[in-house]
């Protein structure tokens, strides 16, 4: 097995050792703000269409222009985006039915709502670096300004899937903003185990564990057929790799790996050909861990998955590859 | 380390050798460390399903919850 493989079999332990101390205690700081549960989401969406589109950030969201096909169609299902496609979406006049928050980061994710605070570009260059977004990449002051006014423009028509694991700064700002918040807890264990943090914490705070998969993606895709019930459920953007071409230091866990590997980094990347599009993308361990985990979850799902990401490497049993136009017109069969 | 150092004078204190299984504990403890850096934002827990509710044994405290 190669190195990037190798360390992709052992991340879910890691990601646990990653997340859980600042998401629990995030959780604990968040319990005085908790108030409606997730599951009383469904009923405030309109009914009438089994459809949902999960709005993730990968490349393929610009590349494919993906959310300007989406809109120019008069889509009658419910769009879930996640934090990270939050701005791309309004900027390109798509308000989504939902918005997914998890990752407990104290300072970076607070930057996909607008963070009214910053008014020079941080040293830490999170956003500058990669292309989930490429409007920070050329003027990360400015992309955020104009976020801020997107999103308290926007912010009383939102409706917020916030896990307990998020930031407070996150919670602040989006209660400023005027969003409808609904709340769940991280599955972090097995429920069942002897001294469960995820039965420790619904015992705490009453809310329901959401398998969440690795990653806001997955858990926007958890949240649309098992809490909105849609039974078909499609997805663009969400490419878990990078495209052909991307320097590996524009990648997401590039430090990470130089840190970890030194000048061995680049044997940790993992290149796949996509028969669907012709093109070969390529991921770090970290990626590979989240496909690995979807195709699993996709398999047990009880709704059928359509990728219209249209690139990337999210393929295989229980993901039905297809042109976002057939998803979005009904005609996926 | 004994193999390593050899002093020509005798020491009054006892130096004891790490047991092997300390230092691969302290290895591996290591080497979760540096992974950890790469994991994910939200766990993923195999053959859990999707959502978990309670199962009403755990004292749930869903109506002590002030509305938002």
């Amino acid at each position: 097995m190669d190195l990037g493989r190798q360390i992709a079999s052992r991340l879910n332990e890691a990601t646990f050792e990653r997340i859980a101390g600042l998401a629990i205690a995030n959780a604990e700081l968040n319990r005085p703000r908790i108030g409606r549960s997730i599951l009383d989401l469904a009923a405030t969406l309109p009914g009438g269409d089994d459809r949902a589109l999960v709005v993730a950030a990968g490349p393929s969201l610009h590349r494919r222009r993906s959310l300007e096909r989406l809109r120019a169609t008069g889509f009658t299902g419910s769009v879930v985006a996640v934090d990270g496609a939050l701005g791309a979406c309004l900027r390109a006049g798509v308000v989504p039915d939902l918005v997914v928050s998890v990752d407990p980061h104290g300072e970076r994710i607070v930057r996909w709502f607008g963070d009214p605070a910053l008014t020079a570009p941080p040293d830490d260059d999170y956003f500058r670096r990669q292309e989930m977004d490429p409007a920070h990449r050329r003027d990360e002051v400015a992309a955020n300004r104009e976020l801020v006014e997107l999103v308290d423009q926007h912010g009383p028509r939102l409706r917020l899937a916030l896990a307990t694991s998020a930031a407070p700064a996150v919670v602040d700002r989006c209660e400023k903003a005027g969003m409808a918040l609904y709340w769940w807890n991280p599955m972090y264990d097995d429920y069942d185990a002897p001294d469960s943090v995820s039965r420790r914490l619904h015992a705490a705070n009453g809310l329901p564990c959401l398998n969440g998969g690795g990653n806001v993606g997955t858990a926007a895709w958890v949240i649309a057929h098992a809490v909105l019930g849609k039974r078909r459920v499609g997805i663009v953007g969400m490419d878990l790799s990078y495209a052909p071409g991307t320097p590996y230091a524009g990648t997401q866990y590039y430090p990470e790996l130089r840190a970890l590997l030194g000048e061995r980094y680049a044997e940790a990347f993992i290149h796949i050909d996509n028969p669907h599009v012709g093109e070969t993308w390529f991921c770090d361990p970290a990626y590979y861990w989240f496909r690995d985990v979807f195709l699993e979850m996709a398999r047990e799902a009880d709704c059928r998955t359509f990728n219209c990401t249209e690139g990337g490497i999210l393929f295989g049993p229980g993901v039905t590859v297809t042109p976002l136009e057939h998803f979005l017109k009904g005609n996926d069969g | 380390m004994k193999q390593f150092l050899r002093g020509n004078y005798p020491l009054d204190v006892v130096i004891e050798e790490p047991a092997e299984a300390a230092v691969a504990g302290a290895t591996e403890a290591f080497e979760r460390k540096a992974l950890s850096r790469l994991g994910g934002s939200i766990c993923f827990v195999s053959k859990k399903g999707f959502l978990w509710k309670g199962d009403g044994t755990d004292g749930s405290r869903a109506a002590d919850r002030q509305p938002a």
